[in-house]
């Protein structure tokens, strides 16, 4: 049996649902990246998984244990990390360690070896005595996940833990998170960015509180049903909206270039005129593979 | 046992940290004793009162040197000796605050009093403050009694002697310091404790420490048991000062005190907690607790007897545990109670605390699992 086993959970807001009939497979060591804009349901089902809401149906099994039955005992092998700053803004950096540590009993020694351990990863050692409310945005996270790992828990569950920090700071947020998870931690982390899945061993994408697909980042890209051809041309709406009005392509912006989608049986060449009839160098034109967004998008707009 | 620790711990380098509320729990119960020790003074001293001596005799003067001496009234004379005008200005000088009484001395009253006839002196107050009034209207009567007896040497039919047990100068302040103590003991337990809560769940640490193998009910207990003591040490700030500065007898037992504290804030825990799974936000515990906090002081008997009370709302007091906790602090400080004296005041705490602390508890707990 997996590691983690969500088994069609639905849970509701008064008559909003918030997930529907939501199943997951987490393996042993894995990193699990559940993706989707606001409003997916992603918070919802970690936060189920935390038993700090109940679902309305369904089940969670950790490592073959019932959560809701056995929670207390599980508890201890659990680390969350909640999608708001939760810690004591009020506690230095270290006060915060030594509470959330002695919460679940590491003190003495085996606090002051794993701290040492932690500020290893993320600086902030020099901070110590800094008062929580007062660190950067990355370094909060970077403290929240420390806060997270004092007992060195085998399951992680971060939700959103790089949402508004900068690229920087994701990045190395990112570092102690493969670190971990070659230590054998299973994580599961909710994400709306993409290149973050892209790290991930599995992802499955969530919308309207479904899940939309599942798989590894380059199975879930390559689900993508059609062509991708690449635009190296500086995006406007104005030319988006033209290219829409090419009958069988569509167009999106996809960085400072654009993305234009066409059928799997169709031949990029017949496009060729249109497209030249619009004023477009097509030499600008070339093939692509299919990012993880451009199969999230095309699922969200087909609604599969 | 050692989490137990991690959590006292935590709360009282929350609360030292935090000078706003440290300043606010430390300075409200001086700010609240000068208040209630110094302005709110029942005392009736010194009062302005008028004379208007129509007789202008050696014995009318003693009259009102008699009135002098206590120190209750401070009389100033309206009418020179030749003077013989109506008291036209002395509702001006009511209504402008110059006087608050007024003692009106006929003509004839020596000659009469010589005479061993009867006769009538005027006393007139400002009821606009009732109980002035009342407690001025008393003096000055009984002055003019026994300045009576004293001239004409006649014995009156019956004669009333008062004193005050407890509290022989009837000092309000002896009455009001036990009273601040207990106000704050209360505002104090349960504006803490339902803040302290809700800003737990505002900030979302409470879910932080849901996940953590403490029990909700254990951490709960942290907190209540550092409030507990911190209420405690502001309680004794306040007995401190009313003792050394306002200099109130403390004719009791400090531990038989202390322990009734100690059960009392069972119930005011309780509310704090009660109050903390009712509200959302910091902002709304603390209007609570405070709306519920004038209620239940003025239901105390703090500021007025409860006997004074319209029946219906005597009703109402007996719900409110302030009023027997009121009733064991003034008798274990004013009259040296002791719990042979004040147990049915006790089970009414007790009752009251296992009550709502069981309660609320059980309501934090639902709420947070």
């Amino acid at each position: 049996m997996s590691y983690l086993v969500l088994d069609g959970l639905s849970k509701s807001y008064g008559k909003v649902p918030a997930l529907r009939d939501f199943s997951l497979t987490v393996e042993k060591g894995d990193i699990f990246a559940l993706v989707g804009p606001d409003g997916a349901g992603k918070t919802t089902a970690l936060r189920i998984v935390c038993q700090l809401i109940v679902a309305d149906a369904g089940r969670v099994f950790l490592d073959g244990h019932n959560l809701a039955e056995r929670f207390d005992a599980l508890k201890s092998i659990l680390g969350y990390m909640p999608q708001t700053f939760s810690l004591y803004q009020d506690l230095s950096v270290e006060e915060n360690l030594i509470f959330f540590g002695g919460m679940y009993g590491v003190t003495g020694e085996a606090y002051r070896a794993r701290r040492d351990y932690l500020y290893g990863f993320s600086n902030l050692g020099p901070f110590a005595d800094r008062r929580a409310g007062a660190l950067s945005g990355g370094m909060k996270q970077k403290l929240a996940l420390s806060c997270a790992l004092m007992h060195d828990p085998h399951l992680l569950i971060l939700d959103e833990p790089t949402t508004g920090v900068d690229p920087l700071s994701r990045r190395q947020f990112w570092e102690i998170l493969l670190h971990f998870r070659s230590q054998g931690t299973t994580i599961v982390v909710s994400t709306p960015y993409m290149d973050e899945v892209a790290r991930a061993d599995h992802a499955a994408f969530m919308f309207g509180g479904r899940r939309l697909s599942v798989g590894t980042p380059s199975d879930l890209a390559a689900q993508f049903d059609g062509q991708v051809l690449f635009l190296d041309l500086e995006p406007s709406s104005t030319l988006i909206d033209k290219l829409n009005t090419i009958d069988g392509l569509s167009a999106r912006r996809f960085g400072s270039a654009m993305h234009l989608y066409i059928a799997k049986d169709q031949s990029p060449a017949r496009f060729a005129g249109p497209l030249a009839s619009l004023g477009i160098d097509t030499t600008l034109i070339r093939p692509a593979s299919p990012s993880l967004e451009d199969r999230f998008i095309q699922l969200m707009e087909t609604g599969a | 046992m050692r989490s137990f620790i991690g959590l006292l711990r935590k709360e009282y380098i929350q609360i030292f940290r935090d000078k706003f509320m440290l300043r606010l729990i430390f300075i409200m119960p001086v700010m609240q004793l000068i208040v209630l020790g110094y302005a709110i003074n029942t005392d009736v001293k010194r009062i302005p009162i008028d004379v208007y001596d129509y007789d202008q005799s050696a014995l009318s003067r003693q009259l009102v040197e008699a009135l002098k001496a206590g120190d209750y009234f401070t009389p100033s004379f309206r009418l020179t000796a030749d003077e013989k005008a109506p008291l036209w200005d002395l509702d001006h000088r009511f209504k402008d605050g110059h006087a608050d009484m007024a003692l009106i001395i006929p003509s004839h009253f020596s000659e009469r009093l010589t005479q061993k006839d009867s006769v009538t002196v005027g006393l007139v107050a400002d009821g606009s403050d009732a109980n002035g009034a009342r407690s001025g209207i008393g003096y000055a009567s009984q002055i003019v009694r026994s300045y009576s007896k004293q001239v004409t040497g006649m014995e009156p039919l019956f004669e009333v002697r008062s004193t005050f047990l407890f509290n022989p100068e009837s000092e309000s302040k002896y009455f009001m310091i036990p009273g601040v103590v207990v106000t704050l003991l209360t505002m104090v337990s349960m504006m803490l404790t339902a803040m302290a809560i809700v800003r737990e769940r505002e900030m979302g640490t409470l879910e932080q420490v849901l996940v953590t193998p403490i029990h909700p009910v254990v951490l709960l207990m942290g907190k209540v048991t550092a409030l507990a003591i911190l209420s405690i040490l502001e309680m004794s700030i306040a007995l401190g000062i009313g003792m050394l500065w306002f200099g109130v007898p403390f004719a009791g037992s400090f531990l038989l005190l202390f322990a009734l504290s100690g059960l009392y804030l069972l119930t005011t825990l309780g509310l704090g907690m009660f109050f903390s799974t009712v509200t959302s936000t910091q902002q709304q515990a603390m209007f609570m607790v405070w709306f519920f906090s004038i209620f239940t002081m003025l239901t105390s008997g703090f500021f007025t007897p409860i006997s004074n009370m319209p029946n219906w709302l005597q009703q109402v007091t007996i719900v409110n545990p302030m009023r027997y906790f009121l009733v064991i602090v003034r008798g274990i400080i004013m009259k040296g109670s002791t719990l042979a004296d004040l147990w049915p005041n006790v089970i009414a705490l007790i009752i009251f605390g296992i009550t709502l602390f069981v309660f609320s508890t059980l309501r934090f707990h639902k709420r947070a699992a």
